[in-house]
């Protein structure tokens, strides 16, 4: 009989598709609206996925990857006379005003790196070379934040247009002069606008020698230390708090700052909530079409169902046909659904815009919930065929 | 046991059945009693609203009647739950429906494949006895076509093949033949009848078609609810309301 019931499923094809249509798009509305939400949501750690180390020392006070809560430089020296570190970095992070040439000004995240190190540059750049942040006055800009501080001007069509700053452009911060001698590819942030790199002593210089600009070091376990063991033994011996990054993939664990950094944004913003109604609303609809299309599946067999229950088809026999039916179209329209998400987002994923990262959680996710839609589709298809008269198939 | 238990195949005694409400009530059935023999053709004629559908499922073990009781081939149905009443019909009965209940989604060899398989045969075993009560319907090449590409009288002719292809030793057929053709109707009549004709078989026709008469062994009327008449001759017939 099952052979039976696959035939029956796949025997109308003009309903089929409608059926795998309706599985599918809500399968992929519910993969790529998640896919969506948790790519926003990884921009809220996108320092650490740019600013790469193992680990990360901090102010036991703070909380999250945006929230830095100045060190004393003495702290450093700390830190590098714990057993396991083979070096340990400073590094500068803030918010600053850039007074561009136009008289503009435009809010920029300003990263101070260690000159000897280059620990936290860019991973990639595509104009200049790191070393050139040794000349004096010169930072390197990314690639998008070039495009945000770019001059305006009129294009030859008349329309207003932004050229993007490049090699050899200036600007100032603070009255001091900032020239461009790279730039970089990085990750876009959650906040903060564009990021401008320069020397850890040069980024002072720029903060007008703010009392405290240390606001993390990057740390490097000598071969043979865990972060993990390594953080347990600066928080130990320091009493400042150390945290794994393990930054570009998703890491559940309490030590990772990115998981702390991401719960911080969940707990602490608004920002979670409304992109998450927005998932949730996703999420509703997609349980609505695609139990919508399967009911009316089964209400179309219904009679015929009645029929094969009245020539003497149990209920077991009856209910396992429904299943396969169900778990069946299930199967497929999630295989649609997912792969057209994983295609988007691809797509997506090369555009950097809107950011998409799909764990391999919200796929099982997604399948658990295309499955449990099926099985409730298929439990209510086995309630209406036992309630229904076998008589009523004399009827006319 | 005598002599007579033998040979009765279907007997219902003092069946009531009544639908609606007790204030908005429809009496089908009132102390109806109904018997037909082994291996005998009993047609049940009567004018509509007189209860012959109802009559069957009664018999048919898909409606329990509020009195009376019902026995087919030695087993009582009365007092049977759903699943055994279930079981009864798979192993017993064959129908043909008068709304011809074919899946549309299936092919028309799987339509007439479904009672074998719902008895558990293996799917090749139930392909080859569809295919071969197929051609014996005189469908032969419709096989693999769609219920929906044949005309009314096809269809029936596949409902029919369905409800003899697992040899059922009650068969049941609520207007077989209203469809069909007067040649065609006749094939098919004889088709059902040579199934009739072993003591451990039985058919029950309920039909207004007084062209097929001839094939019955007894024609029982129906009157407001009750058989009225049993008669051995279609000559003997009240034809008037027919
Ligand atoms: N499920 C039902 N609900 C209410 N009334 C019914 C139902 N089935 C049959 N009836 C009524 O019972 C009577 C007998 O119906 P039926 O057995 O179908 O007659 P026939 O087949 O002889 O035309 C009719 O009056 C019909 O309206
Ligand atoms: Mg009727």
């Amino acid at each position: 009989m099952y052979r039976l019931a696959l035939n029956m499923l796949f025997g109308d094809r003009a309903k089929l598709a409608m059926l795998l249509c309706g599985l599918a798009f809500s399968a992929l509305l519910m993969a790529q609206q998640s896919s969506v939400f948790f790519g926003i949501m990884s921009w809220t750690y996108t320092p650490m996925v740019n600013i790469r180390a193992q680990v990360w020392v901090s102010d036991p006070m703070v909380e999250q990857v945006n929230d830095a809560k100045p060190l004393r430089d003495t702290d450093l020296s700390r830190v590098r006379s714990v057993d396991g570190v083979a070096w340990a970095a400073p590094l500068h992070t803030s918010f600053v005003q850039a007074r561009m040439q136009d008289g503009n000004f435009k809010l920029i995240t300003l990263v101070g790196i260690d000159a000897d190190t280059f620990a936290g540059a860019p991973a990639l750049l595509t104009q200049g070379r790191i070393e050139d942040l040794r000349l004096p006055d010169t930072v390197i800009v990314d690639e998008w934040g070039a495009s945000l501080m770019g001059r305006m001007g009129v294009g030859p069509d008349g329309k207003p247009r932004s050229t993007p700053l490049k090699v050899g452009d200036t600007f100032e911060i603070n009255d001091i002069q900032a020239r461009i001698v790279g730039i970089c590819k990085v990750k876009r942030a959650f906040t903060g606008g564009p990021f401008v790199y320069t020397t850890y002593d040069r980024a002072k210089g720029y903060t007008l020698g703010a009392r405290r600009t240390l606001s993390f070091m990057l740390v490097e376990p000598q071969k043979g230390v865990t972060p993990t063991e390594l953080c347990g033994r600066i928080e130990r011996e320091t009493g400042l708090k150390a945290w794994t990054s393990d930054t570009v993939i998703w890491n559940w664990g309490e030590r990772s700052l990115a998981r702390n950094t991401f719960w911080w944004f969940w707990t602490n913003t608004g920002i979670p909530f409304s992109f998450g109604t927005a998932v949730l609303l996703g999420l509703f609809v997609g349980i609505a079409i695609s139990g919508q299309t399967f009911y009316s599946f089964v209400l179309e067999n219904l009679k015929y169902f009645a029929a094969i229950k009245a020539m003497g088809a149990g209920m077991g026999v009856i209910a396992r046909m429904l299943f396969v039916q169900a778990f069946t179209a299930g199967l497929i329209g999630f295989g649609l659904g997912a792969g057209m998400a994983q295609a988007i987002g691809r797509a997506m994923i090369e555009k950097g815009m809107p950011p998409f990262v799909m764990f391999p959680q919200i796929l099982w996710a997604t399948f658990a919930l295309v499955l449990g839609i099926s099985f409730v589709s298929a439990v209510i298809g086995i309630i209406k065929v036992s309630r229904v008269d076998a008589a009523s198939v004399f009827r006319g | 046991m005598s002599h007579q238990a033998h040979t009765v195949a279907v007997r219902a005694t003092g069946v009531d059945m009544f639908f609606g409400t007790p204030d908005n009530q429809v009496v089908a059935l009132k102390q109806a009693d109904f018997e037909a023999r082994r291996g005998e053709l009993i047609m049940l004629v009567g004018p509509s609203g007189c209860g012959k559908t109802t009559l069957l499922s009664v018999i048919a073990g898909t409606l329990t009647p509020q009195a009376g009781t019902v026995e087919v081939f030695g087993q009582r149905l009365d007092g049977l739950s759903q699943e055994e009443l279930t079981s009864f019909r798979r192993k017993n009965l064959g129908f043909v429906f008068q709304s011809f209940n074919l899946i549309p989604t299936l092919s028309v060899i799987e339509n007439v494949m479904v009672p074998l398989l719902i008895q558990g045969r293996p799917y090749d075993e139930a392909h080859d006895r569809a295919a071969a009560i197929i051609e014996k319907v005189g469908l032969k090449g419709r096989e693999e076509g769609r219920p929906n590409a044949l005309s009314g009288g096809q269809q029936q002719r596949v409902a029919i093949a369905r409800a003899l292809v697992h040899e059922p030793p009650l068969l049941i057929c609520d207007e077989p033949t209203s469809a069909l053709d007067k040649d065609t109707g006749a094939h098919i009549m004889e088709l059902v009848r040579d199934l009739s004709r072993s003591p451990e078989r039985c058919v029950v026709v309920v039909t207004h078609d007084h062209r097929i008469f001839r094939f019955a062994d007894r024609i029982a009327e129906m009157e407001d609810g009750r058989i009225s008449r049993v008669v051995d001759d279609p000559k003997l017939l009240d034809t008037t309301h027919l």
